[in-house]
């Protein structure tokens, strides 16, 4: 209150005569103005931490070194041990013993991928039943030797045995060192795991392995099959949805037979599958339905537009899976076949006699031709179409081609696991890339809680590679990782430039930092006015 | 002989392998869309209807709408200064109605903004966000990004209230290739000064377009005299005509540098630019892209062979193993069950414990506490000092 009077004072003082100095200050007043521009700063650098900590974007320390080792593939060298253990029952054990000495030795010598380590092993004799019973443990194979006429090998189709059958004379000597018989079951074994060798070495190729860790390399033609293989195969997911669609092109038939058809024709595969994927079903009728494309006979570019993806209600967004579709189209229309297209012209030989193609990551389209009055597709009309969908579901799961059923399986497991650590893997690289990227990316804590789960499970999954627990790991830290980089808070405004903050504070706090900044510049100045005068009084009576 | 014939198998299989084969680059097996308006009001009717006539292009050429994310700000279709309820055309002969019985909106009215897009984008969605309105794409996806709206200087506005920068495309783009969530965009956009959209993007695989050049207009074609309003941008227009005289259907070759090569100064009425830069391969790999690749849903079919009779054995051989493991599934369960009766006594109890009401979220639950307890003690203290300072004045 007494400022202003003191100030008005101040200005007529002025205006009366220039010479006149104002009326001294009290000292009171002089202190209580030093307190009140004292406060007001006061408060100012006791919000300036509270504005600092408050208006910085968050990001929680994420371990970059560690995790861009896992993109590169440094920190974990997939290895698939895969043990197989040989019968020979009517075999010496010491026979027996120098027969798996030499086998693996052949076996190291054709091995040219150190990732996907064959290893034998001999197993006790017992009875088949026994073994194929607890064949839970991490064992990928059996051989069964068997005395025979000749040397031949079969795949057993409902368990993973490999039955060799070899003449006795054959048996190794145990002073030899190479055995025919030996280079026989070593280089049975590798066409055997042929394919899944040369899938796994794809990923790794196709992934950022540092070069050591790579496979030899493969042929530009075995790596376009392969290709073309993981062009087909979906990405994996723990669910699919499967869409059973019947459409005709008429008012019948009106009803089908699915739910038997899928009982008998498909269950036994998902079954199959299920420790790998589950599978929920759905199916729809759809009368009158056009095709994309109306000629007749249908050529293999008419064939990719076929499915008429607008007018057909495909994707029904049930729950969060995938979606594969399988169609069943009745109509008069075949495919016919053409002009051999380009790429392979042993393809356009073999259209004349199908009714089917697959559509890469997608699902499968099967063209029925009925009797035109027929108003029900029956359960025997369905085999066919079933187990062709069947089949392509087993590829678009990306199921190996060789082999029998029991080890494609086990070696879909390993693939896919192989295919998840890799996927986690390249997810924490990239994170670890976009938060250098990108300094002004908020990164929450629980990105950070997420990477370390997914660290965590990539360990455990890169120590159980191959078996049941390396998939469950592999699949729990792809999980983490996704949800990790998709964390939800990790979006909003990410470029926001120094020139859009001062144009947002100055004129917010310039207003208020001039008579701050110009008090507090007072107050020093009168300090060292008075201390000078002090002194200076100090002095005089010194003096005196 | 016969072992030494096999063995030589693997031998020669071995030699033939070389170091290094160069990994071919992979086609793509699905396309998407993502067509934006961002713009509200009636008077940016043709705004709507741009996006809505690509809209329709893409369909017809096979995208399905489960892979097309369409934003439209406002609803002219029902706005009341619409002389055409419920329709929107895109021409003043009004031949086809945009709208129609048969279109799916994704993003409708206010949830069309910057944020979501952006979110769109990168798929940093919500447990909750239907998997109609998430692009759920991969490495293997082409993707069509086209833009319409008010812009200027590396800047567009989404529904006259924020705008996104160009500098946030670019890193939202970033994102995606980081996470391989493409395998090659075009980037279409359809405003003033649209070049400059596109101008700071630095991923991989982009091959850019826009309307008009840094500060030039980008202008309508012609205006409906009975809707009121222009109906179609110049840009859009000569597009869709290209597309609808020279792309027919989807087996059409016409290459994307055909596309680009139409655009002309005299029927756009601005320099509309392209960008190849980014794309491997350069312009020349660029121009060669087929217009359906992004426009349209091509994809390589694999016909079957002949029909493969060992299916049935498989089959066969498959529900035996199944018995096999659903016995031994059983044997399992019976002994987990044994496990689960004595885990269920104890259940009950936790039960009890959590029936009693809690925060949707635990986290920071005390740090939220300290901070209130120290706001209150701070005001309270506030308060008791400046009582303090009042009273020796008294």
């Amino acid at each position: 209150m007494t400022e202003p009077t003191v100030v008005a004072g101040a200005v007529i003082a002025s205006d009366k005569s220039t010479r006149k100095p104002p009326p001294p200050e009290k000292a009171s007043d002089v202190r209580r103005r030093t307190w009140v521009i004292l406060s007001f700063w006061f408060i100012v650098l006791c919000l300036l931490p509270i504005w600092w900590r408050t208006t910085t974007i968050y990001r929680a320390n994420l371990p970059l070194d560690e995790m861009l080792e896992w993109a590169d593939g440094k920190a974990c060298r997939p290895v698939f041990p895969l043990r197989i253990s040989i019968q020979a029952d009517a075999l010496q054990e010491q026979e027996a013993q120098n027969l798996l000495r030499l086998t693996q030795h052949a076996l190291d010598d054709l091995n040219d991928f150190s990732g996907h380590h064959l290893r034998l092993q001999l197993s006790p004799p017992s009875t088949v039943e026994h073994q194929s019973r607890d064949r839970d443990d991490d064992t990928a194979l059996i051989i069964r030797l068997v005395p025979g006429e000749f040397t031949s090998s079969t795949l057993d189709p409902y368990a993973p045995i490999l039955d060799i059958t070899y003449p006795p004379n054959t048996i190794p000597s145990p002073t030899s060192s190479s055995s025919s018989l030996a280079a026989y079951v070593a280089s049975q074994l590798r066409t055997t795991f042929a394919e899944e060798q040369a899938i796994i070495s794809y990923l790794l190729s196709t992934n950022s392995m540092p070069t050591e860790h790579r496979p030899q390399g493969l042929t530009p033609e075995a790596a376009e099959s392969l290709s073309k293989r993981t062009t087909r195969s979906l990405k994996y997911a723990p669910t699919y949805h499967l869409t059973f669609s019947l459409f005709t092109s008429g008012p019948l038939p009106s009803s089908w037979d699915i739910e038997a058809a899928i009982d008998s024709y498909m269950r036994p595969v998902l079954d199959v599958l299920s420790p790998i994927h589950n599978f929920t079903i759905d199916t729809q009728v759809q009368l009158y339905a056009s095709p994309g494309v109306q000629s007749q006979i249908l050529n293999k570019e008419d064939l990719s537009s076929f499915v008429n993806a607008a007018e057909w209600p495909l994707s029904p967004s049930i729950g969060g899976a995938p979606t594969i579709n399988f169609i069943l189209f009745v109509g008069n229309q075949t495919i016919g076949s053409t002009a051999p297209s380009s790429d392979n012209p042993d393809d356009a030989t073999n259209i004349t006699t199908t009714s089917s193609w697959l559509l890469p990551q997608w699902g499968t389209v099967y063209l029925l031709s009925l009797p035109p009055s027929s108003p029900h597709v029956s359960l025997a009309t369905l085999k066919q179409p079933l187990l062709t969908f069947t089949s392509h579901l087993l590829s678009l799961t990306g199921t190996p081609q060789s082999g029998s059923l029991p080890l494609r399986l086990s070696t879909l497991a390993r693939i896919r696991s192989a295919d998840l650590l890799l996927r986690a893997s390249s997810t924490l690289g990239s994170l670890a890339r976009l938060s250098l990227a990108l300094p002004s990316i908020a990164i929450p804590g629980s990105v950070a809680d997420g990477v370390q789960k997914t660290m965590a499970h990539l360990r455990l999954a890169c120590e159980t590679l191959g078996g049941a627990e390396g998939l469950a790991h592999a699949r729990i830290a792809e999980a983490e990782a996704e949800r990790a980089f998709f964390e939800k808070s990790m979006v909003g405004q990410l470029y926001f430039p120094d020139e859009h903050k001062i144009a947002v504070y100055l004129p917010l706090l310039g207003p208020m930092a001039v008579p701050l900044a110009m008090g507090l510049l007072n107050i020093v100045k009168e300090w060292t006015k008075r201390r000078r005068e002090k002194k200076e009084r100090g002095v005089e009576k010194k003096n005196v | 002989m016969r072992l030494s014939s096999l063995l030589r198998v693997p031998a020669l299989f071995a030699a033939a392998l070389f170091a290094a084969a160069p990994v071919a680059q992979a086609e793509h097996t699905s396309n998407w869309a993502v067509l934006v308006s961002t713009s509200r009001f009636w008077f940016n009717y043709r705004h709507l209807a741009n996006v809505l006539s690509i809209y329709r292009t893409v369909k017809r050429l096979g995208i399905p709408d489960s892979q097309i994310i369409l934003m439209l700000p406002d609803d002219m279709a029902c706005n009341p200064r619409n002389a055409f309820p419920g329709t929107v055309y895109s021409n003043a002969d009004r031949a086809v109605d945009l709208y129609g019985d048969n279109i799916e909106v994704d993003y409708r009215g206010y949830e069309v903004t910057v944020e979501n897009f952006i979110r769109l984008l990168t798929d940093r969605v919500g447990d909750e966000m239907p998997r109609s309105k998430r692009l759920l794409t991969d490495d293997r996806s082409n993707i069509l990004v086209y833009m319409t709206g008010h812009g200027g200087n590396e800047f567009l506005k989404f529904q006259d209230a924020e705008e996104i920068g160009a500098f946030d495309l670019a890193d939202a783009f970033e994102q995606m290739w980081e996470k391989k969530r493409y395998h090659e965009i075009l980037f279409m956009i359809d405003t003033c000064q649209a070049n400059t959209m596109y101008s700071k993007l630095y991923s991989p695989n982009i091959i850019a377009t826009g309307s008009s050049e840094l500060d030039q207009s980008s202008y309508s074609h012609h205006a409906d005299n009975d809707v009121g309003v222009a109906v179609i941008d110049r840009y859009t227009y000569y597009n869709l005509e290209f597309l609808e005289t020279e792309v027919r259907d989807t087996s059409s070759k016409k290459t994307v540098g055909d596309l680009f090569d139409s655009y002309t100064y005299e029927k756009i009425h601005s320099h509309a630019g392209v960008r190849y830069d980014l794309f491997r391969g350069g312009e020349e790999e660029a121009r060669s892209r087929l217009v359906t690749d992004f426009f349209g849903n091509v994809q390589n079919v694999e016909v079957d062979g002949s029909k493969n009779t060992t299916l049935e054995e498989d089959l066969l051989s498959l529900s035996r193993t199944i018995a096999a493991l659903q016995q031994k599934a059983e044997e399992e369960e019976q002994a987990a069950r044994q496990n689960t009766t004595e885990a269920v006594k104890s259940k009950p109890m936790a039960h009890h414990k959590t029936q009693f009401a809690k925060p949707l979220t635990d986290e920071n639950w005390w740090t939220k506490k300290i901070f209130g307890a120290t706001a209150l003690a701070g005001c309270a203290l506030l308060w008791g000092i400046s009582s303090f300072l009042e009273a020796p004045g008294k």
